[in-house]
């Protein structure tokens, strides 16, 4: 359910010919909106209008009048941030606006437990990108190294860690790749991305290090934006009783 | 060589249907590279994007249109002779760089 306060007003001009694939944008639109449990879209169509097209819509006119469609909903800014690019990449035809707005009031008699999903949170704080890279083929302890480093740095509880595949390269075996290995190898360069706060890379790097044969570890500076979305806990439904 | 020091990795942002001289051009990258005696370079393709021609690359059925990035780490120095090589090797693309802190680990079989 929308909290007091401020919050974002969308609207979408749609006309009613636009289609998005097989269906009517306008639909597809709304549909869109039902799916994401936004907590409130309306949809209206008007009697007269005109738009980028320069041709009048006038429902009243002939048999071949098209309508022109307003969908309009009224969010907390996040998630209008997190439904925003999908409803840039949708409307083709049309127009967005969005204003912002406060809620006054928004209560709903028989709403037993919250429909909508929790607000987001974010933070924004310093922290480290450390690049692991290493071979496809490189061993630990009978597993793949790659395989052994995410366990391993799970285990120390860092935040995240992303296994890429490289298709082609060469410097993780050191100096012994010469231009002639260059044609694709069984053994293809990975890299493992890693990102926490400057204290865990510092704790993890030596570990990664010990593990490692042969490679290199880059680590960076990087501002991480985070979202959490707090699990719909139970604690919801018991304090409603 | 690298150990513990100040570095700079490079991302070179292209597309995998982009050639230079007749082949893919990240190919005629990492040829430069080894060249020029830089550290390491690896080549990594992304599943879907977009840049500066605004349009999606992505895995069409014909042509081969995925983005590619190529992560290249080594002294400041090094890099900035690379950098004019890949200017005349690309048409379009990016290229974004930062400062790392290196580690080079080589056990065993040093050489």
């Amino acid at each position: 359910m929308l909290q007091k306060g401020s919050a974002k007003k969308v609207t979408l001009w749609i006309n009613e010919e636009t289609r998005f694939h097989h269906e009517k944008l306008w639909l597809a639109l709304f549909e869109y909106l039902r799916h994401k449990r936004i907590a409130g879209a309306s949809l209206t169509h008007t009697k007269m209008a005109f738009g980028d097209h320069k041709r009048v819509h006038n429902a009243d006119a002939a048999e071949t009048a098209e309508f022109s469609y307003r969908i309009e909903f009224v969010e907390s800014p996040e998630r209008v941030e997190e439904v925003l690019p999908t409803l840039y990449e949708m409307v083709v035809d049309g127009l967005i606006e969005i204003h912002d707005t406060t809620v006054i009031k928004s209560v709903n008699e028989d709403r037993t437990a919250p429909e909508s999903l929790p607000p987001v949170e974010r933070t924004q704080r310093k922290a480290k990108l450390m690049r692991v890279f290493l071979g496809e083929r490189d061993q630990w302890h009978g597993e793949p190294l790659y395989d052994a480093i995410v366990k391993q740095l799970r285990m120390m509880d860092i935040a995240g860690a992303t296994v890429y595949r490289g298709i082609m390269g060469y410097g993780s075996k050191g100096e012994t790749h010469r231009p002639h290995l260059l044609h694709i190898s069984e053994d293809l360069p990975i890299m493992i991305s890693v990102i926490d706060s400057a204290s865990k890379i510092v704790e993890a790097e030596p570990v990664v290090e010990s593990m490692l044969e042969d490679g290199l570890i880059a680590v960076s500076d990087v501002d991480v934006l985070r979202l959490i979305r707090p699990q719909v806990a139970s604690e919801y439904s018991n304090a409603k009783r | 060589m690298l150990n513990g020091k100040a570095a700079k990795l490079l991302r070179i942002h292209l597309s995998e249907g982009d050639t230079a001289d007749g082949r893919p051009t990240h190919e005629a990258i990492l040829s430069t590279c080894q060249e020029l005696g830089i550290a390491g370079a690896t080549v990594f393709r992304g599943l879907e994007g977009y840049g500066e021609t605004a349009e999606v690359h992505r895995n069409r059925a014909l042509s081969r249109d995925q983005p590619i990035v190529i992560v290249v780490v080594d002294e400041a120095a090094k890099l900035m002779l690379l950098v004019p090589e890949i200017e005349s090797l690309i048409r379009s693309g990016m290229m974004a760089m930062s400062d790392v802190q290196a580690i080079r680990v080589q056990k065993g079989s040093a050489r």
